[in-house]
């Protein structure tokens, strides 16, 4: 299937039709709580709850018995919000920082659930097969009922953020300041955690538990380049975490062998290296431009400094001085020396040069901040 | 036990202790997100390597890996220099990126890699006896056992010869880069052993594993000890612990070795960190409570020193004052009484020697702030013990 073939069919065909939709409303979800969770200076605590999640999910279906998504899903949540809070508890009462409460967390939670699946394998029961999708996603398992989910999800979080945006907003940049002014910081703190814990688990069976920190990460760090307003940068980022769920689906369903987490995932990053680069004010590419010039304006205005300091022996200050005086001065250029002319600060005459009246100002000027514009 | 599940155990317990040294000074260097970061990382790098030797156990494959954890590293650093991101937001972002491209090129080439992802990410402990080192046509004993061996060997040879130099670049970089010892040097030399050992033991107990074999024994021992040496020998203690408990378990309950190696690791630290004497759970919220007391009693006997008429020393009136809970005002009024620092008479409250001593002392030491005057004390109270 070709690219065109793909867009052409995603309206009509219901298993492409319901995955897209899938992805995309997964990455918007996760891009708007990615947010809050890259400016916490939370970000691997996605990659942590994630990998925590998979006891729960083990752990219900030992219970139950069936691989019914939503139980296990609702196992996936307990089980993430256990290793949540237990890092917290860690990082606040011990002298444990809290990389390492991650690093533990997510590797002994993940490491148990292993030890249950593989117990869950060998019992003599058919239904046990495909309890791994969760491990790496399968987006092709995704049925209307999953997306409905994600889509009733998505418009709680919508509402929730809406309604405490101002408290989500202030605990983000001024937690101190929040808690004098009398709110709970501890409610809006565990409601905003629990929102990101349950975006994780909803991605569980879409991208799995080793991917899913980058869907929360990447359309938010991609974001943030774009703007320094938080209200721009959410919306910012659910654009590009659906814009990544439906271009990685678009990509994977168009060749063969290509799972969909991985390339969504791809996509998600590639957009994070085109916002590293070309974002106007913070993108590296832009940042050394400007590097360049400021460091050429440096250039002219010391070359200007100088002629200064000769010009202001003379009484007449646009007096000819021949070129090669300059010749031993560092930021002097035929090039910087043509730009002084453009500016009308210096006229040239054969070999000759001489200040203006309007660069004798400017020089006189140059290193007086108030007068300087 | 035959010879296979010996061997197994010592493979065990061979990774368990190579991951512990490293693993160690990654919990003390506040990196322990890196070993996570490096373990998902080498992905690609095995996969290319693999199609190169064929073999998974083949020293250019470790290394190809090995350098693919180091250039994970590196690109976290190069990411985090541009300022653009936090460091902690660039470590997720590159190694799900990286982990991606491995998988992709995984699936893209399913039909030519007899590598399963799940192989990578869980190992199979069960299987390393199988795949053996001939050597001129004698079997020497299974191939990972040698591979992890001498992974062991340097990294041991390594931290007795830099010792030193790794201490002091651990707690103060400033002074081990002003006494001549580059901390970039060392860095990067902990990184690169870090690397070589995720990639040596991904094969026995896959990748995430690894990580907590790195973190857990090290964290650990951390809540129980603050000295170096001891933490290296009580982290390397946890990780042989629980690999032979482990495997054990595992055998007991026909389920994955290293999921049993990991959950045996997450008892050992769930019950340190209860009940480790000073810094577990139990003992933090005791000294909480215990300081939360001696607060108040101060607080008391320092109104108590405040106000000579009688109306304000009466016990009714301390209750509605000083705004406390009928129970706690009766646990202060206690333990003053214990301490011999108060008297009361027809339920009016005085100090008495002891006790107007020793409210003197503690505002001396409110004001001033040094230590001396308060020796005597920190060993009837928490609070005075910082």
């Amino acid at each position: 299937m070709s690219l065109n073939e793909y867009f052409s069919l995603v309206f009509s065909d219901y298993t492409l039709r319901t995955i897209t939709l899938g992805t995309a409303i997964l990455g918007a979800v996760c891009g708007m709580l990615g947010s809050f969770a890259v400016l916490r200076k939370q970000s691997l605590l996605g990659d942590a709850i994630s990998h925590a999640a998979l006891p729960g999910i083990a752990i219900a279906f030992l219970i139950t018995g069936a691989k019914d998504s939503n139980t296990l899903l609702l196992g996936a949540l307990v089980s993430g919000l256990i290793g949540t809070f237990w890092i917290k508890g860690i990082t606040s009462k011990t002298h444990l920082k809290s990389d390492t409460a991650l690093g533990l967390i997510l590797s002994l939670f993940f490491g148990f659930g292993m030890l249950l699946l593989t117990y869950i394998q060998k019992q003599p029961n058919a239904n046990q097969a495909g309890l791994d999708k969760y491990l790496f996603g399968q987006a092709a398992t995704l049925v209307e009922s999953d997306v409905w989910l994600m889509a009733v999800v998505t418009g709680l979080c919508l509402f929730v953020i809406l309604l405490f945006w101002k408290e989500f907003k202030i605990l983000l940049f001024d937690p101190d300041y929040t808690k004098t002014l009398g709110f709970n910081t501890r409610i809006i703190d565990i409601l905003i955690t629990s929102f990101i814990v349950l975006a994780i688990v909803l991605g569980l069976q879409t991208v799995g538990v080793v991917l899913m920190s980058a869907m929360l990460l990447a359309p938010a760090a991609a974001a943030r380049q774009w703007t320094n307003s938080l209200s721009t940068m959410v919306i910012l980022a659910c654009i590009f975490g659906a814009l990544s769920g439906v271009f990685g689906t678009a990509i994977s369903a168009s060749q063969n062998n290509l799972s969909t987490g991985p390339v969504i995932v791809l996509v998600a990053s590639v957009f994070v290296l085109f916002s590293f680069i070309f974002s106007p004010s913070r993108g590296v590419l832009f940042r050394q431009l400007r590097f360049i010039k400021n460091r050429r304006d440096l250039e002219q205005h010391k070359t200007l400094a100088f002629m200064y300091h000769i010009a202001k022996t003379h009484d007449n200050i646009s007096h000819p001085h021949t070129i090669k005086i300059l010749n031993n001065f560092q930021g002097f250029t035929r090039g910087t020396l043509q730009k002084l002319v453009k500016k009308n600060y210096v006229e040239l005459d054969g070999n000759m040069w001489s200040l203006t009246d309007d660069g004798f100002k400017k020089a006189s000027n140059l290193y007086n901040q108030q007068n300087n514009e | 036990m035959n010879s296979a599940q010996i061997e197994i155990q010592l493979i065990a317990s061979l990774v368990a202790i190579a991951c512990a040294i490293p693993g160690t000074f990654l919990v003390l260097r506040k990196m322990a997100m890196i070993s996570d970061a490096i373990s998902h990382a080498i992905l690609p790098g095995l996969v290319v390597g693999f199609f190169i030797t064929q073999d998974l156990n083949s020293p250019l494959l470790i290394l190809l890996a090995a350098l693919t954890g180091l250039i994970t590293v590196i690109l976290v650093e190069q990411i985090q220099k541009t300022g653009l991101v936090k460091e902690d937001t660039a470590i997720g972002l590159v190694f799900p990126a990286l982990f991606s491209i491995g998988v992709l090129l995984i699936s893209k080439n399913a039909n030519d890699v007899h590598l399963d992802i799940d192989a990578v990410l869980l190992g199979e402990l069960a299987f390393a006896p199988f795949d053996r080192l001939f050597i001129g046509g004698t079997d020497v004993g299974p191939k990972s056992l040698w591979v992890i061996g001498t992974i062991l060997t340097i990294t041991i040879g390594l931290l007795i010869a830099f010792f030193k130099e790794l201490k002091v670049s651990t707690f103060d970089a400033g002074l081990s880069a002003s006494l001549g010892f580059s901390p970039v040097v060392i860095h990067y030399g902990l990184m690169s052993v870090a690397s070589v050992t995720t990639v040596g033991a991904f094969d026995a107990v896959g990748a995430i594993l690894v990580v907590a074999l790195m973190i857990a024994p090290a964290a650990t021992a951390y809540l129980l000890t603050t000295d170096l040496k001891r933490m290296l020998l009580l982290s390397i203690f946890f990780g042989l612990f629980s690999a032979i408990a482990g495997y054990w378990m595992a055998h007991a309950l026909d389920a994955s070795i290293a999921g049993s190696i990991t959950t045996i690791l997450g008892l050992l630290f769930l019950m340190v960190y209860l009940f480790a004497p000073s810094n577990g759970i139990i003992a933090v919220l005791y000294k909480e409570k215990q300081q939360r007391i001696e607060v108040s009693l101060l607080t008391f006997l320092l109104h108590l020193k405040n106000h000579s008429e009688k109306r304000e020393r009466h016990v009714n009136h301390l209750r509605e004052h000083i705004n406390w809970q009928k129970v706690r005002a009766k646990t202060v009024l206690e333990l003053a009484l214990k301490n011999n620092m108060i008297v009361i008479n027809n339920d009016i409250v005085s100090l008495t020697k002891k006790g107007d001593k020793f409210t003197t002392q503690a505002i001396d030491y409110i004001i001033t702030n040094e230590d001396a005057q308060i020796e005597g004390m920190k060993d009837d109270f928490f609070l005075f013990r910082g």
